[in-house]
């Protein structure tokens, strides 16, 4: 049971000492105490929410965004649609759990899995992360240069505002102002929903394609590595890691869980709706030969729109596009910078200061500068490995689920707050259903190229 | 009282974690009352020297342990068909 906030003054005499962590994350809490106190619901609502909307949204990121666009430029609105929102549904099960666990131990993924499990599970967790954020960073970087190329910038310009963004966050010690600042960010991933009115889509079709047809055509590879990517693109390991690390570094409670909830659930609808924006922008290209614009193929989205539904619709998915990279190099950058620091064992937060977590800030500056010197090297593959980033999240990705359901379940950790029946059989189900797909996409991908099967 | 179990072996006892004794003369009542301030909106077990202190190490049993050391051999095996097929497609 939690203790109450106002009765929350340890019984015993003398006080542990106290950090500057301790400090900032307090008077946050007062905040919140003082909402809560007043009665403010809509101010209580405004000071908790962050971290799930940014994991969502955060998810929203360029190779995603450009993989809902690709579908829909290569198969309609059929079928994605309400896929889309299927998916996203699926990390709110997931997504909710990583923030009451936070919420109720006060740790992050990293530490707990160590500490709890062992080192080394807690290492597997960490060296998985890094990979795919490596990986997923270098896609980041990409995206936003697609989207400069729009405006005749070049990835110096992509490197330098991605790298300053990292930075001018950082600033000021404190978790509220960098969740503050990168919210304000999340909000411009709205362009992708601006994008799609701009392309005047037919309300009919759109209705229709909730019947969950046509099926994308093609063969059976095709069709996996669609729900491989796509599944990748909405649910993803760096997410677990930072929604259970920032809930708790934000200093959420059993009795904020409530409202952690609700900012998961706002977060899961507000990424659905602008992921199928960007489903909806790429389908207005289906009629002019839009299947043969796949993945980065150059800034091929940007200008193809620009031909087919004129220079503002180009321009907002351009501007949409750098957004979406420029806020998902903040969220994955953090994640590998709370993994990096919960697996050492030193400060992991937002709320101390670079001279007492340099490794928490070096890991965060450090993985989006290796990610930037990659996309300078001339002549590296950097369409293909924005291609593969979403899948092998999507691989990678079993492993921290059924770690993140049996923390879930840890009733000496979680007390009354444990999953329930009903979510672990959704949890369940999730984690089945991503391992298949993911697995199936990797063996017949693999033998393929082996030639133990043909195409 | 924290929720978390914390490890038993080698914890210090909360005596030990206490930066001086509020009980102090030599304290200075202000201070006492900021940190008095600071604690009061916090929860006990949210405090920095609280959370460094690792959770009580789970007992998974044999066959936990063997379906998960199954599961990342797989995940690792999957993630080098992914690495391979992503190498061979570049060339």
């Amino acid at each position: 049971m939690a203790t109450p906030e106002v009765s929350a003054v340890p019984p015993f005499l003398g006080h542990p000492q106290l950090t500057d962590e301790d400090n900032a994350r307090s008077h946050d809490r007062s905040r919140v105490h003082h909402a809560r106190s007043q009665d403010k619901r809509w101010h209580l609502l405004w000071l908790l929410v962050g971290p799930g909307i940014l994991a969502m949204i955060g998810e929203n990121d360029g190779p995603s965004m450009i993989a809902y666009a690709s579908d829909g430029a290569q198969y309609g609105l059929g079928f994605f649609v309400p896929f889309l929102p299927l998916l996203f549904a699926m990390a709110f099960v997931v997504q909710e759990m990583a923030m009451r666990i936070g919420a109720v131990t006060h740790r992050g993924y990293g530490e707990l899995v160590l500490q709890r499990y062992g080192k080394l599970w807690g290492w597997f967790g960490a060296g998985d992360l890094c990979v795919t954020n490596l990986v997923t960073l270098i896609a980041e970087f990409v995206a936003i240069r697609v989207g400069l190329a729009y405006f005749h910038l070049g990835p110096g310009v992509a490197v330098a505002l991605g790298l300053a963004l990292v930075v001018f966050t950082l600033r000021g010690s404190r978790y509220w102002h960098w969740e503050r600042t990168v919210l304000g960010l999340a909000i411009f991933n709205g362009l992708f929903l601006v994008a799609a009115v701009l392309v005047k889509p037919h309300l009919g079709s759109l209705t229709a394609a909730l019947s969950f047809t046509p099926f994308p055509h093609g063969s059976f590879n095709t069709l996996l590595l669609l729900l491989a990517s796509t599944i990748g693109a909405t649910v993803t390991p760096w997410m677990i890691f930072f929604q259970q690390s920032a809930s708790a570094d934000k200093g959420m409670t059993p009795s904020d869980v409530r409202h952690g909830r609700y900012d998961t659930a706002l977060g899961a609808v507000l990424a659905g709706v602008f992921g199928v924006g960007a489903l909806v922008a790429g389908a207005a290209l289906l009629p002019h030969s839009g299947s043969g614009i796949q993945g980065f193929a150059g800034a091929g989205f940007p200008q193809a729109l620009d031909r087919v539904a004129g220079g503002a619709a180009g321009t907002v998915f351009a501007l949409g596009l750098i957004e979406a990279g420029a806020l998902a190099i903040l969220t994955i950058s953090a994640s590998t910078a709370y993994a990096a620091a919960e697996c050492v064992g030193v400060a992991h937060s937002f709320n101390t200061s670079p001279r007492n977590a340099a490794v928490f800030y070096a890991a965060n500056v450090g993985v989006a500068l290796i990610a930037a010197v990659v996309i300078l090297i001339p002549g590296a593959p950097l369409l293909s490995i924005a291609l593969n980033a979403n899948v092998l999240a999507t691989v990678l990705l079993p492993v921290s689920l059924v770690f993140v359901l049996m923390l879930a379940n840890d009733r000496g950790l979680m007390g009354r707050w444990a999953n329930r029946r009903s979510t672990n059989v959704v949890g369940i189900a999730v984690a089945v259903f991503v391992a298949v797909c993911g697995a199936a996409y990797a063996i017949d991908s693999f033998l393929q190229v082996t030639g133990a099967i043909g195409s | 009282m924290s929720r978390v179990p914390v490890e038993q072996a080698g914890d210090p006892p909360v005596a030990d974690l206490v930066a001086d004794d509020t009980r102090s003369e030599t304290r200075s009542s202000t201070v006492a009352a900021d940190e008095y301030a600071v604690i009061m909106h916090l929860e006990r077990d949210q405090l920095v020297a609280e959370t460094f202190r690792p959770v009580a190490r789970a007992q998974l049993s044999r066959p936990v342990r063997l379906s998960l050391l199954a599961l990342r051999i797989v995940a690792v095996l999957l993630a080098l068909m992914v690495i391979y097929t992503f190498i061979a497609l570049l060339h």
